[in-house]
């Protein structure tokens, strides 16, 4: 096997659900070894989540847990007794890198946070991920996918078409579980840069990520404008300047479709067929038509929801006007683009079985991402990462087993 | 690159001190990849021209300042360098090779192989510096049918099927919140995978190409409802605030104008104290809300309820009392709530960057924070060809005559 990206960094993942274990994800996916620890029996709480196959829940058939936690191997340990601690410690003085998520209080309490880890570890990388991260009047805060939206600004100006009242529509969350995705993303971005950090010092690191900070950043474009050109930006529908694109209707399901612009426009014009009304003066150039735009969508929208999806994507591709099908998972999964682009991987699993998800986020041309093993069962690796690597007997780990310690 | 020796000084450098990356990229999704390097400490030397700025410096209230920056592009380009190179004349495109000899990384984000057509695709490159990292981000790809189409975020939110899970329940799929979802996760990936490949380059001496697509991007972050479907023929829909197995798990209206608060409750222990907190109101005794299931079960009736007992508070106000006995809460914040947000402040996350000329901006930093590192490369973004006399004079050792008759051919133009 040849050598990928991330091949010799070891990284120690003491993490659940989301958030940390897709920075580890990442991390592993890319060739980095990683060995993730869970609580004994329980495991990663992700384990109750779904979806199962034919929704019967099981601890090995998790797909939120089987995707989020490929190329791992995996470890039972109970960090609360003294010796699991201490097992903690010894698996951390082989590492590189440490990519945990527990709430702040819960690692002070443990003496476990960074200024004692640091002491047992001086060249420790260690990546702290948590709601509102490590410092600040929030960093106790409990939180959720929920919390993370809203606090963040994104769900204040979520739908970004605008509603027509805001009582009776909300701020919106995102779909489940990007809130902890993107901390996890940002995450694996810090814990790389404190990696080349180390090269110009041998120092160790603590790279403390704030999901609301990662989520905050996304409205930045938002937030500039506000500050400095004082433009409010809420949902409430005109208050958003920019790019009128929008979702239609059509005869078989929708079409995402950007015609605003000059060039745009007019070939649309003449996809619709030229009709009189889009020659109004209401629609003569960008800012008049940016005016009117909700009357000028009803009108497309007439025309669109007389075609199929297939018939305006077939005449608007080769006028190169940006329009795609609004698709949903199974439209996802049939695309012949993603098939040609070899996006999916099937990954065989003892339990699962053989399971489909997304593969490579982006393409790397010499180390190109692969799955070298599927989601580790509970505890699968204990022998191979106590005896094999910490140099325990198999009889030492009858006894931690029993003593509750693994 | 070697280790600085026993000295437990607190570092100075920022960890890309040393690399160079000669970008391409303009408007958004692009340009926030080289965001993270510049802030990070990589020299980003962004590539313009008179003829093709950036479109982003375009927007808002250009012609009153006589600047060629506003907040949205100062936003995504802090900490960069601009030069400009006329690409449509061959001597840039040469000038742009003897830039590729001395740097690590190139960034690009056209819409089709302009790189390719300007004879700078990954091969030439590779054949002037044979470790270069190429990053070339797209819509969808820059191989496979739709590789010549220009990149848009909604097109590739609502490909990747995201619209579809966003929206209110009963309601029509919606365009995702801002501009940059698929924008932002898209060059975060980009980012990464760059960092990555200079990990492997630090190894091997080996460069390579990422061929990074948004729309793969954004379905990556897809996968739960994606196998829901491969498992069991599931296809998810709009949940709106609501969660598929917490509950109460919503957004409340509170007192004051637009003002809402988020709460969701996750256990029966956090139930109590939620209850608790209300003041134990009659109606939490009821049967119904007894247990997860049945709160679940008759969450309408239940939002209603609270929203009865929020209306009367601000959203600060009821975040602080729920999170202090354990309930999950937190207020919806607003543009100008997130500015003044008291945590993000102590944070850290509100810059105040000195544009020369335009004075001092409000811009949001990057969600990066390294103990032992300075914050970051936070200096302001570049008027178009601000630093052509560092690139051309310094970094390439051109005399001044030579760029002046470059300026004058329109090559550094």
């Amino acid at each position: 096997m040849s050598l990928q990206a991330l091949s010799g960094l070891k990284v120690v993942e003491w993490s659940e659900f989301v958030s940390g274990p897709y920075c580890g994800k990442l991390l592993a996916d890319l060739g980095a070894d990683v060995i993730k620890v869970e609580r004994p029996s329980f495991g990663d709480r992700a384990r109750r989540c779904g979806p199962f196959p034919e929704g019967i829940p099981h601890l090995e058939k998790s797909g939120l847990f089987l995707y989020l936690n490929t190329n791992k191997l995996g470890v039972t340990l109970n960090v609360e007794s003294a010796s699991g601690a201490q097992l903690l410690k010894e698996l951390i003085k082989q590492a590189d890198i440490l990519v945990q998520n527990n709430p702040p209080r819960y690692l002070d309490e443990l003496e476990l946070d960074y200024e004692h880890l640091k002491n047992v570890s001086p060249r420790l990388l260690m990546t702290s991920i948590a709601p509102f991260g490590q410092t600040g009047p929030y960093r106790d805060y409990k939180s959720c996918n929920l919390i993370s939206f809203h606090t963040s600004g994104i769900a204040f100006v979520n739908p970004s078409d605008g509603v027509d009242d805001t009582e009776a529509k909300p701020p919106l969350q995102g779909p489940e579980h990007q809130a902890g995705l993107l901390a996890g993303l940002s995450a694996a971005i810090g814990t790389m840069s404190a990696v080349f950090a180390q090269q110009m010092t041998g120092l160790g690191q603590h790279v403390d990520l704030s999901e609301q900070e990662a989520l905050a950043s996304i409205t930045r474009r938002e937030l500039a404008v506000y500050a400095v050109e004082g433009m409010g930006w809420t949902r409430l529908k005109g208050s958003q300047p920019g790019m009128a694109s929008d979702i239609y209707q059509c005869s078989d399901g929708r079409v995402y479709l950007i015609c605003f612009h000059d060039r745009t426009w007019e070939s649309w014009l003449e996809v619709m067929g030229n009709p009189e009304w889009a020659y109004s003066e209401l629609f003569l150039d960008i800012a008049t038509r940016r005016e009117n735009w909700d009357a000028a969508k009803v009108m497309i929208e007439e025309f669109t929801r007389e075609h199929t999806v297939d018939e305006i994507l077939r005449a608007t591709e080769p006028r190169r006007i940006p329009c795609k099908p609004v698709n949903t998972a199974k439209q996802l999964v049939e695309s012949e683009l993603l098939a040609e682009r070899d996006f999916f991987a099937e990954v065989g699993h003892k339990e699962a079985g053989n399971v489909k998800f997304p593969g490579a986020p982006c393409k790397l041309s010499e180390t190109p991402w692969s799955v070298q093993r599927p989601a580790p069962l509970l505890g699968e690796h204990n022998e191979e990462v106590y005896c094999g690597r910490l140099g325990y007997t198999r009889q030492d780990l009858v006894r931690l087993r029993a003593g509750g310690v693994i | 690159m070697s280790t600085g020796g026993g000295t437990q000084n607190t570092v100075q450098k920022l960890p890309l001190e040393g690399i160079r990356v000669i970008d391409f990229t303009a408007v958004w999704a692009g340009p926030h990849v080289t965001q993270w390097l510049a802030v990070m400490g990589a020299e980003v030397i962004k590539i313009e021209s008179r003829l093709r700025p950036d479109m982003i410096r375009a927007y808002w209230n250009l012609q009153s300042t006589g600047h060629s920056i506003n907040s949205e592009f100062a936003e995504f380009n802090y900490g960069k360098k601009g030069c400009t190179l006329n690409m449509t004349q061959p001597r840039a495109r040469e000038i742009v090779r003897e830039l590729v000899g001395i740097s690590d990384v190139v960034t690009e984000n056209f819409g089709g192989a302009v790189m390719d057509r300007w004879g700078l695709g990954y091969a030439e490159l590779a054949a002037i510096k044979p470790d270069i990292i190429m990053y070339a981000g797209s819509g969808f790809g820059r191989t496979g049918p739709y590789k010549e189409f220009p990149a848009f975020a909604g097109i590739a939110e609502a490909f990747a099927g995201l619209c579809h899970l966003n929206g209110y329940p009963g309601g029509d799929p919606r365009p995702m919140a801002t501009f940059g979802y698929a924008d932002v996760t898209s060059a975060e990936h980009g980012a990464l995978a760059i960092l990555a490949a200079l990990h492997h380059r630090e190894e091997t001496g080996e460069g390579q190409y990422i061929d990074l697509s948004m729309t793969e991007v954004v379905s990556s972050l897809l996968f739960q409802p994606i196998m829901d479907y491969t498992m069991n023929g599931r296809v998810q829909g709009r949940q709106g605030n609501r969660d598929s197995v917490m509950a109460p798990h919503s957004c409340y209206r509170c007192r004051g104008d637009d003002e809402w608060v988020a709460i969701a409750v996750s256990s029966d222990e956090e139930w109590r104290s939620f209850c608790d907190a209300m003041g134990n109101p009659a109606w939490t005794g009821d049967e119904r809300f007894r247990d997860a299931l049945g709160r679940w079960r008759n969450q309408d009736e239940l939002d209603a309820l609270i929203g009865d007992w929020t209306r009367n508070h601000a959203h600060y106000e009821v975040a602080e009392m729920l999170q202090r006995v354990g309930v999950m809460a937190g207020p919806s914040l607003k543009m100008e709530e997130v500015i003044q947000d008291r945590h993000l402040r102590e944070r850290g996350f509100h810059l105040d960057v000195d544009q020369p000329g335009l004075g001092t901006w409000c811009l949001a930093a990057l969600p990066w924070r390294l103990s032992d590192v300075p914050p970051g490369n936070y200096e302001h973004a570049p008027e178009l060809g601000e630093h052509n006399e560092y690139v051309f004079g310094e970094l390439l050792s051109m005399s001044a005559e030579e760029i002046a008759r470059l300026e004058e051919e329109q090559v550094i133009y």
